[in-house]
């Protein structure tokens, strides 16, 4: 039974909490312009007056990379790994299981509510300052925007659920430094965050295709910049769709495997 | 009627062995083993709507694994509950709605919003209707004195403010039953006397089963009538509070500093049961001879430099109910 009231007044309240730390949301938002710059001087610097590399043009790689920074900021804001990891150590995520609400659903909820502040705050005045201000492609068609914005919303999900199952293993682990990096390392390489995947080389490029990860930074910063357009729109969300139906069940595996274990074991 | 039915109940754990050394690192990293520890072996009880229960045992006897079964957050690896009717870990979110709990030693309170946020998170989280919503809130007012700290983050509360806010959060649903583990720990006099008024009060008057554990005496004293006494995860004791009161609650335990220890300390009415350097631990009862009476025969001997009178303890009246037993009582352990 699905109480949509409950899940709401998550999201609310988490969005009245992330009020209370406005420093946060401020040294954020300051971390945040700074691997911009270091990420727009990098890929200046890589194509040393150069109108085009790769077949893609300067002006699209930089939009490319302040998409990204700016969904980076999104995605950002939600409950950060190490938060999910200390709930579990502390069994704060096991004393939930005593209350009528499902516990995955209340803090994806919750991570609204403070990924909303974040925007509305820090994010949407920046980048709009930063689209005015900078020499960036913004998509003509409003067609594009709108797949930009639902391919962000499935990517910022399928982060999500990869994040939560990440975080939820430390039922299982007693250290967990291996599985953080692995999780790290994914979400800045493999994810295209940083380098799109057409720089990457083809065999590493391959594997990037066949995960997850993918969908999260570069098949919407591609749709924003037109690299991804026409039919091959309608196929990335499409991919994007499978992996966030397999990341979920992936995370329903996990969350009843971990329900399991602490009710038979005590956590 | 019996509102929580406990049979035969056990629960253990399985504990993974460390090995010592680095050969047992590697041999940890390919195959471990496992101890398996009885957390609650064999233990049985029914509670009748409206009674209060003093749950007692020492540290790691099993209370909190006993109440996480009634939560439904544990499954019982043997026997059988039934709180309200309904098999707690069959049907965890159902029997959410039907109790309430307290741990002491942590909060149900979202720590960086002002109070009356989380009670209104609770208010959906349950489904409180709007009416029963305010009346409750008006008596919790009322009687808890929250309206002081409504309005200011959970963070920066007082232990017993918060104490009293996260009592009043279990009890928004009007659930019959609550479960208070350690709900005065770290009080000082004055709140915990505020908060036994306030457990007795909606016991009374909303006839709310109560099952409370505690280490403190006093508590138990106040607000129970019965009590189960539990240790090894195994019921020791399961009747009136009066008769363990009556028995061993007459038992003090005077600690005296003396100031050289040339000669023995010798007693009429007491019993040295302890001594560690100069400091002696006498054993005396109430009944019998005062305090002063003691102290007044040692200073006739030797020179006090500091003494205290310490209250029995749930561990040492345990230990004194294992060495004498209660077959001279004749008060039958109920089941």
């Amino acid at each position: 039974m699905f109480n949509y009231r409950v899940y709401w007044t998550f999201a609310k309240k988490s969005f009245l909490r992330s009020a209370v730390y406005r420093f946060d949301v401020w040294s954020r938002l300051g971390s945040n312009i700074i691997f911009l710059l270091m990420w727009g001087s990098i890929w200046t610097a890589l194509y040393a007056g150069k109108e085009e590399a790769g077949g893609v043009s300067f002006e699209a790689m930089l939009t490319y990379i302040v998409v990204s920074q700016f969904l980076t900021g999104v995605n950002g804001a939600g409950t950060p790994l190490w938060e999910i990891q200390e709930k579990v150590r502390t069994g704060d995520i096991a004393l939930e299981l005593m209350r009528p609400f499902d516990v995955p659903l209340r803090y994806l909820f919750a991570d609204f509510g403070s990924v909303a502040f974040y925007i509305v705050t820090a994010l949407l005045p920046l980048y709009t300052v930063l689209f005015i201000f900078m020499d960036v492609a913004l998509p003509t068609d409003w067609l594009t925007w709108v797949y930009f914005i639902i391919a962000s919303v499935i990517g910022f999900l399928i982060r999500y659920c990869i994040e939560m199952s990440f975080g939820l293993l430390t039922f299982f682990l007693v250290e967990t430094g291996g599985i953080e990096d692995i999780f790290y390392f994914a979400m800045s390489l493999l994810s295209g965050s940083v380098i799109p995947l057409w720089f990457f080389p083809d065999w590493l490029a391959t594997i990037a295709i066949y995960l997850p990860f993918q969908g999260i930074y570069y098949i919407p910063n591609s749709i924003f910049i037109g690299e991804i357009a026409g039919l091959e729109i309608l196929t990335s969300i499409g991919i994007q769709l499978f992996w966030v139906v397999v990341t979920y069940l992936v995370l329903r595996l996990i969350w009843s495997r971990a329900s399991k274990k602490v009710i038979v074991q005590g956590g | 009627m019996p509102i929580i039915e406990v049979e035969h109940l056990m629960k253990d754990f399985k504990i993974a062995k460390r090995e010592t050394g680095f050969a047992g690192a590697l041999k940890s990293l390919v195959k471990r083993e496992f101890i398996t520890k009885e957390a609650v072996k064999d233990i049985s009880f029914t509670i009748n709507e409206g009674e209060m229960v003093g749950y007692i045992g020492p540290n790691g006897a099993g209370k909190s694994t006993t109440i996480k079964m009634l939560t439904g957050i544990l499954v019982p690896s043997g026997g059988h509950v039934r709180v309200n009717g309904i098999v707690p870990y069959e049907d965890r979110q159902e029997n959410a709605k039907n109790i309430g709990v307290v741990f002491g030693q942590r909060t149900q309170l979202w720590w960086d919003l002002p109070t009356i946020e989380s009670f209104e998170l609770l208010k959906e989280i349950y489904q409180v209707s709007n009416e029963r919503y305010k009346e409750n809130m008006a008596t919790f007012i009322d009687i808890l004195g929250l309206d002081e700290f409504l309005n200011t983050p959970v963070r920066q509360l007082s232990l017993g403010q918060r104490m009293r806010a996260d009592i009043a959060a279990s009890l928004l649903h009007d659930p019959p039953i609550l479960f208070l583990d350690e709900p005065t720990i770290g009080l000082d006099v004055v709140a915990k006397e505020r908060m036994r008024t306030f457990i007795k009060e909606i016991n009374k008057e909303r006839n709310i089963t109560v099952i409370l554990t505690t280490h403190d005496m006093e508590d138990i004293e106040q607000l129970c009538e019965r009590m189960v006494l539990i240790d090894h995860g195994q019921k020791v004791y399961d009747g009136e509070i009066s008769v363990v009161k009556n028995r061993f609650g007459k038992i003090r335990t005077l600690v005296v500093d003396l100031e050289e220890s040339k000669r023995t300390l010798q007693l009429m009415n007491g019993e040295v049961f302890k001594e560690e350097a100069n400091r002696y631990w006498i054993r005396f009862n109430r009944e019998e001879v005062s305090a002063s009476e003691i102290i007044n025969q040692i200073t006739k001997t030797h020179n006090i430099k500091d003494l205290t009178v310490e209250e029995p303890e749930i561990e040492s009246i345990i230990s004194r109910i294992y060495q004498e037993g209660f077959e001279e009582i004749s008060e039958p352990v109920r089941n």
